[in-house]
């Protein structure tokens, strides 16, 4: 078998880990774990946030160095779970490297949620949480509003943007539209439908692997997606707070 | 009534938590541990901190989020697939989304002091999802290997 073909496909297994919000310890893991099985000894993967260095070679194993830059994209866990099952069925010996390639490519093209189900989803977790954080029906079914027109944004709109313009303007639609409908005469309360409307811009992902990541000894990778997390947040803080204040300056003060 | 109130919060985090879930891309098959881990959490946070006031809410919050790390590492286990799958979206409701909108609602109303004490609170309970999740996974796989089986 060839060395070469072996860490391809621990290289592509390490990508689509990372690529869809796994953490770093599990990619090095992963790529270990396929090159071991396959018998190459020599394998050394270094694995940041947004790339992977893939080196091999000793007095009795060629030289293969290979180095990938992974921008970061939308996580898709189903197909961490998918890799992560794949590893373990090599190491029962179950594939040989063309299945192997072959799976990873249909894991690859595995569709995520339609965007239809995303948006209708985002509508529904913000009405959710709105009702979790002590909001009234009226609240919940304005945030489930709120929800769908923010992540039809996100999904259209959104992508096109820097992460931080994106998440700006994202808080400050939903605080344009909470004010609004707290305006109309049905007693919705505008912090109750901020609180729940910001949670499908919260960077749960960014957080939680950061912390990961630097739990493991992965300090660049988890902080980079530390300071991703915290930088979401602010943006998001920013676009509520400029709307909040332009508001203040128009009615002068009123309270809200 | 507080015992409704309750059951409506916790389906509320359970529903939301699966709904986020979806939107990470977690596998249908596990909707449901998504949403006990979710639910489980918020209900710690309820229980303790809305009813109670037990300590204080950055300890509530450390306490939740040891429950939902260690629920997501047992089904984790269980079902044989990453543990970033429970994690993600049950630990979303903790996290002090509302924290940052009263933070920047008060700095720019220009009320300092409570500002401060929002954004404080805000880090604060970063901080303690930070604790729980690092002690959590200081505990060697092989402890809910054991647990697993019961």
């Amino acid at each position: 078998m060839d060395q070469r073909e072996v860490l391809d496909v621990a290289m592509e297994a390490g990508h689509i880990l990372l690529e869809n919000g796994a953490e770093i310890s599990r990619v090095e893991e992963t790529i270990d774990r396929i090159c071991r099985h396959f018998g190459v000894e020599s394998e050394n993967a270094f694995v940041l946030s947004n790339g992977i260095f893939l080196t091999a070679g000793n007095e009795t194993e060629k030289r293969f160095a290979r180095v990938k830059h992974i921008p970061v994209k939308g996580a898709q866990l189903h197909r961490v779970a998918a890799v992560n099952q794949l590893s373990r069925e090599i190491e029962e010996g179950k594939y040989d490297i063309s299945q192997i390639r072959e799976r990873l490519r249909q894991i690859k093209v595995q569709p995520g949620k339609r965007k239809g189900t995303q948006v209708f989803m985002a509508g529904l977790g913000s009405s959710c949480f709105c009702l979790m954080f002590g909001g009234s029906l009226q609240d919940c079914i304005a945030t489930f509003g709120i929800g769908l027109v923010l992540y039809t944004y996100v999904l259209m709109l959104g992508k096109h943007f820097s992460k931080i313009v994106e998440n700006i303007v994202g808080g400050m639609l939903i605080t344009v539209l909470s004010l609004l409908l707290a305006r109309l005469p049905f007693g919705m309360d505008m912090s109750h439908m901020i609180s729940g409307c910001i949670m499908p811009l919260v960077p749960g992902l960014a957080f939680t692997n950061g912390i990961r990541d630097i739990a493991d000894g992965d300090y660049i990778s988890g902080t980079v997606r530390m300071i991703d997390a915290i930088l979401v947040f602010l943006s998001i803080a920013a676009g509520v707070g400029f709307v909040i204040s332009i508001y203040h300056q128009l009615t002068g003060g009123a309270m809200l | 009534m507080i015992l409704l109130n309750l059951l409506i919060k916790v389906i509320a985090a359970a529903v939301g938590t699966i709904a986020f879930g979806a939107i990470f891309g977690v596998p249908r098959q596990y909707y449901p541990y998504c949403g006990l881990i979710g639910g489980a959490g918020w209900a710690v946070y309820v229980i303790l901190w809305e009813n109670l006031r037990f300590w204080s809410e950055p300890a509530v919050v450390f306490l939740a989020t040891v429950i939902v790390i260690l629920l997501s590492r047992l089904f984790a286990v269980r079902k044989r697939c990453p543990v970033t799958i429970f994690l993600i979206s049950g630990i979303l409701p903790l996290v002090p989304g509302a924290g940052i909108y009263w933070t920047a609602y008060y700095l720019v109303t220009n009320k300092l002091a409570e500002a401060s004490t929002r954004g404080f609170l805000a880090v604060k309970v970063a901080i303690a999802i930070v604790l729980g999740i690092v002690v959590v996974f200081e505990i060697p796989q092989s402890v809910f290997r054991r647990a697993s089986k019961f």
